[in-house]
């Protein structure tokens, strides 16, 4: 099979039932199950904790508090404010205060019931409008700017002023935050992790077992979904079960209830955002100034970096001459927010995506045009916010197929006869851009390591730092191997990530995997092809090569051969079992790091990306104007992958990250109660897509004959983009709702777009009509 | 009560195994088919994602004998108890490969790319078994059904929806197709006794009965015991409240119980009748009835939930109540020594509470055919369309006499403690003429009937503007069959 089409390297496994995720390992019957107590008040003083009644349940091994703590009471992932364990002060629901180790599961319960806290309450913020009313910063605010906004907006024929918030999301990945600890000899800890970041979650489990990072190993085979909920969130289970398995020296296994999992955890930032828009009477936007502002919770998390992105996504795929971006990310009471499939950049791009949708509106003009007519130029109109040069840009090539390929302008007309032969059901389309920026934006992150082993048989072991999600990366590198190495993948096994293999990684995360990891991978290869030239020659010369000082070296089908001479060539495993025996080392690691990327936080400006990938979405909705439920009738999308690396994991990355936006922009809405209690804790209440969310007509292409030079077989990230495709559905339910005032008012709208919003939206028209 | 067993028997897969409950067994009567399973060696395909019916991913399929034929039926094994499963087949997604060679879904899931991070692969697998083994060539919305209940946050679902559609092209053959005679052959042997299952331990007591006679025998002698039906309800008071549930009497197999029939004037339904079933009974008979079960739970939660016990929860977000109250439903109760019938509306008394005296059990619902010219039409507003509880919901019945409002009941759900009936609105519109000009007056009557509450689902202002606008609804869709 070409590496190109290889099948999810786990396929078979995971159809049979035979794929292992952490909760499924038994490693010792001595392993032990944990759980996890944590606070039921969003902000109190811990005035007494008495475990001595539950530590007498038959069958409990282990309690543990802050105090039991070997190392540091610390699990913050870049800024040390967040408590492993909390000591006197909880500071929302679900912060972990102690852990229980015992035979099962029911002991356990059984224990925990029997637990005493007694808690003093204190007043807790709940809201981002109360945190950003106190001014509760989580860090100084920060600013990308161009021109001079406020001139601009004072000079501008037309501006209005505006505010968004769009909401929080749960990860919802299938298999919960999951970690079983192995303890060895000495102070060894060997952690079953399912984490986008082993190395990470390596240096946490050490820091809060007290010892050096040499002596914690870290593997994670798979995760059953991940989606940035396991980029740092997942080290906390890790960090627990390590520290039982240390107390108790017997493996400690956690695995999450559902319930728990969802209000312990972090979940995407909601965001506050204000923003003033200046345009002229064609739509050109002349000055754009945004306000971004995040609901951080209770630490600091990733949530600098997941600003940082909002900002520089604020401007998405239009070029605005003069604009001023500030982030700012607030304290509250809440589980802290994490990376979650875009991080920031959907809530960044959502405001401006609804502006123009009002420009469009408010000039009675055809919402596509103006953003086409806003779009980056090729060659001018074309300088980013932060100072880069936009180059490749691939918007208007995507616009033009799509714009045809969806028959735009034909439904267009279509759905306007629609809404004036139909009373109370509307319809609405939409077609929205996305310009992501590929790199992590801090700078050092963009490595990775990788060590491809070589054995005797001429079989290959390859191992990276990034890990297996379910995004198919293994399935990739298994494919980058195999082109680079000229040979069957059936030759080519690509085993867990371990952290004693490839060591210092960064996590799996923005998009970044098969880019980092691809070229690191291939950079071990070329380092054995290397070593493996002269043997070939010599071994291509007794195979009766005349000249073997000319030409280069070929490896293709499994065999080797010069390319002036390819009528005589060797077998892949000859050549092996050749170097083997002349002594050559057929082990190497690899190392990658992305070129030219750079920026200066103080200033704002500099190349935080080494390239953008775009696509493009239009969306047809159906609401019903009684109870302002809605269907999706129609998505066409068109992605740039450049060439892509496997078409099966490419297409389900497009597809799979643009229902789980929609999902974002639709069904998720995620609700507290005044005591920050989180209401919607199952999916008995939090509702992500179903089957019947797929829209009725799904057409999915790639735009072709466009390389990305200069990366992994010139390809293109693909995780995290088609997310913000979703953006088509969310505003084809804003323009159906339009209809229902014949597009003379601007809908009160937000995000999610619940049927709630919808029908409320409705009602505040109609009052108008 | 002769002859009480303090076992049970099924076969997993194709291995008989006979389990018995005292305080040294492994497992709890209450123990779960997933938790079951899980604790097995080789069996962790099964995954738990939500221990609440509502992900998918612990679906399996159970295989029992339906008047001769093995029926195959795919279920949440994270609601069932254990004694559920007796005399029946259960199948599991490590059983389903011939060795090497994947079953033609799995086969299908591999060519679709189905799969991503895996997890809910080996239930998505099983839905898609018992899709193959009882749909060929599948329509995309009974494809959908099928999927309806096994969440999947990787894929958009779209690979999935290929690889039914390519799978399930044939006749449903596959390697359990020569095994099902010795399988039936079993699973009557294990049915022969009809005896009551008794099963003791120092914390549970759970009875199981076979004849509608032992049931109420149990249930006068147990009166605190729980009920339970298909489990959908009470197993989440075990998984997810983490209740010890002391004393359980399961009527799932209590044959008497799921008797469906069209009598003259009416359709007779045992409570034990699950809603999958009534979905496809009602079709064309009862056209309300038929669109409100659609879109109930997912076809797991429906192949294992009764309408007796969606009755008997009394829930006030119950999706069939409104509807049943609409169609002027009666239900039988019996005890061992009386029985007596009441009308649904009078039997729901509050929240999650109802008129069951301590030694009853609803036997049978009955729905009067609906006379000529009524119009009946059933709603449910949720926030997603599918495997969603409903915010608001409603059952309408309407008789018209040239032109003007004769009878009318409003039932709904979502709207106060338990399903309830807009008496003001109903009063208003009764001999008035049905045009759109009494609709909204009645509109805006109805919007100060009730006093909802606002939740996790929805806030009150929403919910209340649903109630008044799908009355409005009705009108529309009543237009041209108004008598």
């Amino acid at each position: 099979m070409k590496p190109e089409s290889l099948k999810h390297d786990s396929a078979i496994k995971h159809v049979t039932g035979q794929s292992v995720y952490v909760n499924d390992m038994d490693v010792s019957p001595l392993q032990l199950i944990s759980r996890v107590v944590y606070s039921p008040v969003a902000h109190g003083l811990i005035k007494s904790l008495d475990i001595s009644e539950a530590l007498k349940v038959e069958g409990v091994a282990a309690i543990l508090t802050a105090k039991d703590i070997p190392g540091a009471n610390q699990m913050g992932p870049v800024i040390h404010d967040e408590p492993c364990l909390a000591d006197t002060e909880v500071i929302f629901i679900g912060q972990a205060i102690l852990l229980i180790a015992a035979e099962t599961e029911e002991i356990a319960i059984e224990a925990e019931r029997l637990v005493r806290i007694e808690f003093e309450e204190l007043d807790a913020v709940l809201s981002l409008r109360e945190a950003i009313e106190k001014n509760l910063l989580i860090a100084p605010p920060r600013y990308i700017m161009n021109g001079n906004a406020e001139d601009a907006l004072k000079k501008a024929p037309f501006t209005f002023d505006g505010e968004l918030e769009t909401g929080a999301q749960e990860h919802w990945y299938l298999e919960t935050q999951s970690a079983l600890a192995v303890p060895g000899e000495g102070k060894e800890m060997l952690v079953y992790a399912s984490s986008q970041n082993p190395a990470e979650t390596q240096a946490i489990v050490a820091e809060v077992l007290g010892v050096p990072k040499n002596e914690v190993d870290v593997e994670v085979r798979r995760m059953g979904g991940a989606f940035g909920g396991k980029e740092t969130q997942a080290n906390h289970v890790a960090a627990w079960a390590a520290l039982l398995a240390n107390a108790t020296k017997r493996p400690v296994k956690i695995h999450l209830f559902r319930d728990d999992d969802q209000k312990i955890t972090g979940k995407r930032h909601r965001f506050l955002s204000k923003y003033s828009i200046g345009f002229d009477e064609t739509g050109n936007i002349l000055a754009y100034k945004v306000e971004l502002n995040s609901d951080a919770g209770s630490s600091t998390d990733l949530s600098r970096a997941i600003l940082e992105r909002a900002m520089f996504h604020a401007e998405n795929a239009y070029y605005i001459p003069d604009i001023s971006i500030t982030g700012k990310a607030f304290k509250t009471n809440l589980p802290s927010n994490t990376a979650f499939r875009g991080f920031g950049g959907p809530q960044g791009m959502a405001v401006i995506e609804n502006a123009i949708d009002r420009i469009a509106r408010f000039l009675k003009k055809e919402p596509a045009e103006i953003r086409k007519l806003n779009f980056y130029g090729i060659d001018r109109d074309n300088l980013a916010p932060y100072g880069k040069v936009i180059e490749n840009n691939r918007l208007h090539i995507i616009f033009d197929r799509l714009v045809n390929s969806s028959g735009y302008y034909t439904r267009r007309s279509e759905i306007e006869s629609f809404n004036r032969q139909n009373k109370y059901l509307k319809r609405g389309m939409a077609m929205t851009p996305v310009k992501f920026g590929i790199s992590f934006t801090t700078a050092f992150l963009n490595q990775a390591g990788a060590l491809v082993n070589i054995y005797k048989d001429g079989t290959v072991q390859v191992n990276h730092g990034g890990t297996e999600m379910g995004q198919g990366l293994y399935t990739k590198i298994c494919g980058v191997a195999a082109a680079e190495l000229g040979i069957s993948p059936d030759f080519i096994k690509v085993t867990a990530t371990n952290t004693s293999k490839v060591p210092n990684t960064s996590a799996t995360a923005a998009s970044s995997g098969s880019d980092l990891n691809g070229m690191a991978v291939k950079n071990a290869i070329d380092t054995l092809r290397e070593r493996l030239i002269p043997v070939a020659k010599a071994e291509l010369a007794g195979a009766g090569v005349a000249d073997v000082h000319h030409g280069s070296l070929c490896f293709k089908d499994n065999r080797v051969f010069l390319d002036i001479s390819p009528e005589v060539s060797i077998r892949f495993q000859d050549l092996i079992q050749a170097a083997y025996f002349s002594r050559v080392s057929l082990s190497s690691t690899g190392f990658y790091k992305t070129p030219g990327i750079h920026f200066d936080r103080e200033t704002g400006k500099g190349n935080p990306f080494y390239y953008f990938a775009y696509g493009m979405a239009v969306s047809e909705v159906q609401a019903d104007v009684l109870t302002g439920e809605y269907k999706l009738l129609r998505s066409d999308i068109l992605h740039d992958v450049g060439d892509s690396l496997n078409e099966n994991i490419d297409i389900g990355q497009v597809e799979g990250g643009f229902i789980q936006g929609v999902g974002w922009c639709t069904t998720e809405e995620i609700k507290w109660d005044n005591k920050g209690r989180l209401l919607t804790h199952s999916p008995d209440t939090y509702k992500i897509p179903t089957i019947n969310e797929m829209p009725l007509v799904f057409n999915v292409e790639f735009l072709r004959d466009h390389p990305n030079e200069g990366t992994i077989r010139k390809s293109k990230a693909v995780g995290e983009p088609p997310l913000m495709l979703a953006f088509s559905v969310w505003l084809a339910i804003k323009d159906a709702i339009s209809a229902v005032g014949n597009h003379e008012f601007e809908p009160d709208f937000s995000l999610p777009a619940t049927a709630e919003v919808v029908l409320l939206s409705i009602e505040e028209i109609q009052k108008k009509i | 009560m002769n002859g009480s067993k303090q076992t049970i028997r099924f076969l997993l897969n194709d291995r008989l195994i006979e389990l018995d409950f005292n305080d040294n067994s492994e497992f709890k009567p209450t123990t779960t088919v997933l938790n079951y399973l899980r604790s097995l060696p080789f069996h962790k395909g099964v995954k738990e994602g939500c221990a609440e019916g509502d992900c998918g991913a612990c679906t399996v399929v159970i295989a029992e004998n339906q008047g001769g034929k093995l029926i195959y039926k795919t279920i949440d094994s994270c609601l069932v108890f254990l004694p559920m499963l007796h005399g029946k087949q259960l199948i599991t997604v490590e059983h389903l490969a011939d060795g090497d060679e994947l079953h033609p879904v799995q086969q299908a899931m591999v060519d679709h790319n189905g799969s991503q991070c895996g997890y809910c692969t080996p239930g998505i697998v099983m839905s898609l078994f018992g899709l193959y083994k009882n749909q060929h060539h599948p329509s995309t919305e009974v494809i959908q059904d099928a999927l309806t209940g096994n969440l999947c946050r990787c894929t958009g679902y779209r690979p999935i929806a290929d690889a039914a559609t390519s799978a399930c092209k044939g006749e449903g053959v596959d390697k359990f197709t020569p095994a099902e005679t010795e399988s039936l052959y079993i699973l009557k042997k294990l049915n022969s006794d009809q005896g009551l299952i008794e099963l003791h331990t120092s914390s549970q007591q759970y009875y199981k009965p076979f004849t509608l006679t032992d049931a109420l025998e149990c249930r006068q002698k147990h009166p605190d015991a729980l009920i339970t039906g298909g489990s959908t309800d009470v197993a989440l008071r075990q998984t997810k409240r983490r209740e010890l549930l002391g004393k359980i009497i399961d009527i799932s197999d209590v044959d008497e119980l799921k008797s469906l029939d069209e009598q003259e004037d009416a359709f007779r339904i045992g409570s034990g009748v699950t809603l999958e079933r009534l979905l496809h009974f009602s079709g064309s008979r009862l056209p309300a009835l038929h669109d409100m079960l659609k879109i109930f739970g997912s076809l797991q939660i429906r192949n294992l939930a009764t309408i007796g016990g969606n009755i008997g929860s009394a829930s006030p977000i119950g999706d069939t109540l409104p509807l049943l109250i609409a169609y002027m439903a009666k239900i039988k109760l019996q005890s061992l020594n009386e029985e007596r019938s009441c009308k649904l509306d009078d039997f729901i008394t509050g929240y999650r509470s109802t008129d069951l005296r301590q030694d009853e059990l609803i036997t049978e619902i009955f729905i009067p055919k609906p006379s000529t010219g009524r119009i009946i039409r059933s709603y449910k507003v949720s926030r997603r369309k599918d495997l969603d509880i409903s915010t608001v919901s409603a059952g309408f019945s309407m008789l018209t006499v040239n032109g003007t409002v004769s009878e009318m009941i409003l039932a709904y759900g979502g709207m106060a403690a338990k399903p309830a009936r807009a008496i003001k609105t109903e009063a208003f519109l009764t001999g008035k003429p049905w045009t759109e000009a009494t609709v909204q007056e009645a509109m805006d009557i109805l919007i100060k009937e009730f006093t909802p509450l606002s939740d996790a689902r929805a806030n009150a202002d929403y919910r209340s503007l649903v109630a008044r606008n799908l009355l409005i609804k009705f009108f529309e869709e009543s237009k041209g069959q108004v008598l």
